[in-house]
């Protein structure tokens, strides 16, 4: 503890100290990346179940695991958009759903092109981004309350559209997506998740667009007097995380292959892809977060699925199980815990200054 | 929870009074000496205005005498005993209570809950809150200082006059018999003020202690029985009513031994250059009203005047942080109607602001990127991507022309001194080769030597034809750096100053307003 008590202070200093210590507190920051523990607990978690239940490390499962995560990993890929900016997306749930269910009747009844789905797709969860965001920045609603509107609004409008019917059977292509590896053990879901993630790291940290978010997030009042367009940025960012719950209702149809008037909020997406972003080390507070951690969160939270299944253990224990594992995610953050607190305490202050 | 509150109504007759002195109180943050050897006596029915320069230790001071802050050294005697670890609850609880320059009621509770919280009164069993005779009570509290107001009104419906008025009820209510009182009327009309002084004047003659900061000084000259002055912390001027004279009290408080220093703009007719912003009747009430002025190429314009004065709200409304309500902004001569912030930088319009905390820098990000955070839309790309090499290169270039000390540029910026913080937000404009610069108290809060580079740099920026709009509470550093400075008060401009014609003396009688009848 107290060694990496000195270790730490050394990192945040930026001391120029030998050349051993500076490579150990290199180290150090590596193994304090939120990414980095993610992957040990993963490995780590994976290889206990191994042992306890020898198939669990097959390629199968491995391929079931990961495509598993991939409607997650899609959907917290915006959901750590929005939370960078300090807002948060209730309503990616019936975003989801509307989407899987737009494409699953026609597919079912009419064979619809599999491309012209995506494409649908895309198109219908921006268009429900827009309804966030105008609600957020023209409104000027706080994001916890206008998406917990959408959320009444998109999961109503759902109902309505199914009339109570359930997609059951979709074309031969729309389960080849879902359900066929490209090599053994990495299936052609994971593609679309992985492609996904890429495309928003890059955009993030190299576009200006992206850095507008994070400078939003961080100080919404500074970056406006820098000239950063902060309601624009905020729009955009709902019709993103809009156009990524969108595809996730695509990849969850692809992988589920069937679609219903409660698609989406019957496997608490909104929960678990809000659980994935902070697992994966995006702040609360805004400012700070990656999309790759969000998918590792989600790759997380699948294998955690699967082994408590293979582990013999009630699933009615997964919901508790997500909840400790989100506790945990902020507790354990070296930054955003005492930073959680110290904005509590300077919130408090500055209420008592005025 | 002590629960024995006052019995009555304050009655109106005389109080013993009580005294409450402090002896060679000295408080310093982060080394920086803010209070030196204060001592300062307040006395029974007299009212005891303390007066200085922004910085020149006044707050500080009141918030010792009333526990906010623990002093480095010195000792506070009340009524001949020792106060040791005085913190605001049990400041409130030995009689000292100080009203803040914004009322700090429970906006959403009812004026006698917000009277006698801490206190409520109980039921014996089973130990409800008896309401009946707090509201009998209340009423009596706000007659005495002058409110005729319903005692079941929420606290925010009332106004910020009567809730500053509210707070000086309650302190009767806690039976307080020292009040002290931070510039309780900056926030006020002057009708609204006179209400208080009244109110003030009623609690000094039934022998209550009252100590008053202001930095309007007609009024403090009007209403107080002695003034202590305030420079640097120190105390330089001590008068009774009988000796106050005006342009002595100025001098004291804006330090004429200061003056001395050189003026390093020297006479230049700037008149010739090029027009850069034009603000033409630019209005906003309540802040201020008609604005006009043109700013040149290669000038440095000052705009003086108080904390309230409506300075900071007229460089907002210029970089459109706040919509005017009529009035023109032109930047080279083309009009900027309905502009953001956005707008005014992509017009080479730049806006340093004065919290720099708050509005300026990223507290939780890297140098790098605060740098450049200005012009993220221009910064240079391969294709849709950044180069964050080519970046970093150009926040390396700009910290090292405003002399960012920072162990690397990849540290965050809380890591970062102030001075350094400013200098870092400085590096950020230049980026964005503006060619207008508002600087709003750019040496607010920075040590010494980083105010020396700063003013440095805002000279040579002028020198290679930078149009620069100064605000600053510094008089100094207007009469030093500025070839010309409007005088701000309550809003309106009520003087120029051209070249050698700027003095502290001359700027500091013009910021404090007109003389009273």
């Amino acid at each position: 503890m107290t060694a990496t008590g000195q270790a730490l202070s050394y990192l945040d200093q930026q001391m120029p100290g030998e050349t051993g210590e500076k490579a150990r507190s290199r180290l150090v920051a590596i193994l304090m990346r939120r990414e980095v523990q993610l992957l040990v607990a993963l490995l780590l978690m994976s290889g206990i179940v191994d042992v306890l239940r020898p198939q669990f490390l097959s390629s199968s499962n491995i391929s079931f695991m990961l495509a598993g995560s991939v409607v997650i990993m899609v959907v917290a890929t915006g959901q750590t958009m929005v939370i960078i900016t300090r807002g948060i997306d209730l309503s990616v749930a019936p975003m989801l759903g509307i989407a899987a269910i737009a494409i699953g009747f026609p597919a079912q009844n009419h064979n619809l092109n599999i491309f012209v789905a995506l494409v649908l797709v895309i198109l219908i969860g921006i268009a429900l981004g827009v309804g966030n965001g105008l609600l957020v920045t023209v409104a000027g609603i706080p994001p916890i309350i206008a998406t917990l509107a959408t959320l009444s609004v998109y999961g109503g409008l759902q109902f309505v559209f199914t009339s109570g019917l359930t997609v059951i059977s979709l074309p031969h292509d729309y389960i080849a997506v879902g359900l066929e590896d490209i090599v053994p053990g990495i299936p052609w879901l994971l593609l679309i998740g992985v492609g996904i993630v890429i495309v928003a790291e890059l955009f993030l940290k190299f576009t200006p667009w992206g850095r507008a978010i994070y400078a939003v997030g961080n100080n919404a009042d500074a970056a406006y007097r820098a000239g950063i367009p902060v309601r624009r940025t905020l729009f955009m960012t709902y019709i993103i995380c809009g156009l990524l719950s969108g595809i996730g209702g695509f990849v969850y149809l692809c992988y589920i292959g069937s679609a219903s008037s409660t698609t989406g909020t019957d496997t608490n997406v909104n929960l678990i892809s809000i659980a994935a972003t902070l697992i994966g080390g995006t702040s609360l507070l805004g400012g700070r977060g990656r999309p790759i951690g969000a998918a590792l969160g989600a790759v997380f939270l699948s294998v955690a699925d699967t082994a408590i299944v293979v582990l013999r253990i009630l699933p009615i224990w997964e919901p508790a199980g997500v909840g400790v594992l989100i506790l945990l995610a902020v507790v354990t953050d070296r930054q955003s815990g005492p930073a959680t607190r110290r904005a509590l305490r300077t919130r408090h202050h500055a209420e008592v200054a005025a | 929870m002590s629960a024995t509150a006052t019995e009555g109504v304050a009655s109106p007759t005389k109080l013993q009074g009580v005294s409450y002195v402090g002896t060679s109180l000295t408080k310093s943050f982060d080394g920086a000496v803010v209070l030196n050897d204060a001592t300062v006596t307040f006395e029974p029915g007299e009212i005891h205005s303390i007066v200085g320069e922004n910085g020149a230790g006044k707050s500080t001071l009141v918030k010792i005498l009333s526990g906010i802050y623990q002093p480095d050294s010195g000792t506070l005697v009340l009524g001949g005993e020792r106060l040791i670890g005085l913190h605001p609850h049990n400041a409130q609880q030995r009689g000292i209570y100080l009203v803040p320059q914004e009322p700090s009621l429970m906006e959403s509770l009812s004026v006698t809950e917000n009277l006698f919280v801490g206190i409520l009164r109980r039921r014996r069993f089973p130990f409800l809150v008896d309401w009946r005779p707090m509201r009998r009570e209340a009423s009596g509290y706000l007659e005495r200082v002058g409110l005729d107001i319903d005692p079941e009104m929420r606290a925010d419906e009332l106004s910020v006059a009567q809730q500053q008025l509210v707070e000086c009820a309650r302190a009767l209510v806690h039976r307080c018999q020292v009040l002290f009182f931070d510039e309780p009327t900056s926030p006020l009309t002057a009708h609204e003020a006179d209400t208080l002084f009244d109110v003030m004047r009623n609690l000094r003659d039934s022998g209550f202690t009252l100590g008053f900061i202001s930095h309007r000084l007609d009024e403090v000259l009007a209403i107080s029985d002695r003034l202590t002055v305030l420079r640097d912390g120190k105390i330089v001027m001590r008068e009774t009513r009988d000796q106050f004279a005006r342009p002595a009290v100025v001098s004291a408080m804006v330090g004429r031994e200061i003056v001395t220093r050189v003026r390093e703009r020297g006479e230049q007719d700037l008149t010739a250059n090029k027009e850069m912003l034009a603000v033409t009747n630019l209005t906003l009430e309540p802040y201020f009203r008609d604005i006009s002025f043109v700013l040149r190429e290669g000038e440095i314009l000052g705009l003086g005047g108080l904390v309230g004065s409506g300075r900071t709200e007229i460089a907002e409304t210029i970089y459109g942080l706040r919509s005017a309500e009529r009035g023109r902004v032109e930047v080279e001569g083309v009009a900027l109607a309905h502009r953001t912030p956005r707008d005014c930088v992509d017009a080479g319009l730049i806006y340093l602001p004065e919290d720099r905390g708050r509005h300026g820098i990223f507290a939780e990000v890297e140098v790098t990127r605060n740098v450049t955070a200005g012009v993220i839309h221009r910064l240079p790309r391969r294709g849709p991507l950044l180069r964050p090499a080519a970046e970093r290169r150009m926040a390396e270039e700009a910290t090292k022309t405003t002399a960012v000390r920072m162990p690397t540029i990849d540290a965050l910026m809380k890591t970062l001194s102030g001075g350094n913080q400013q200098r870092s937000m400085l590096a950020r404009w230049l980026l964005a080769e503006p060619k207008v610069a508002i600087f709003d108290e750019p040496t607010r809060g920075v040590d010494i030597g980083a105010k020396d580079d700063i003013w440095t740099l805002v000279i040579k920026l002028a020198h290679e034809g930078l149009a620069c709009l100064l605000i600053s509470s510094e008089l100094t550093e207007l009469t030093m750096i500025c070839d010309r400075v409007l005088a701000i008060y309550e809003g309106s401009v009520v003087g120029e100053l051209t070249g050698d014609d700027i003095t502290d003396a001359r700027l500091g009688a013009m910021v404090v307003g007109p003389v009273a009848r």
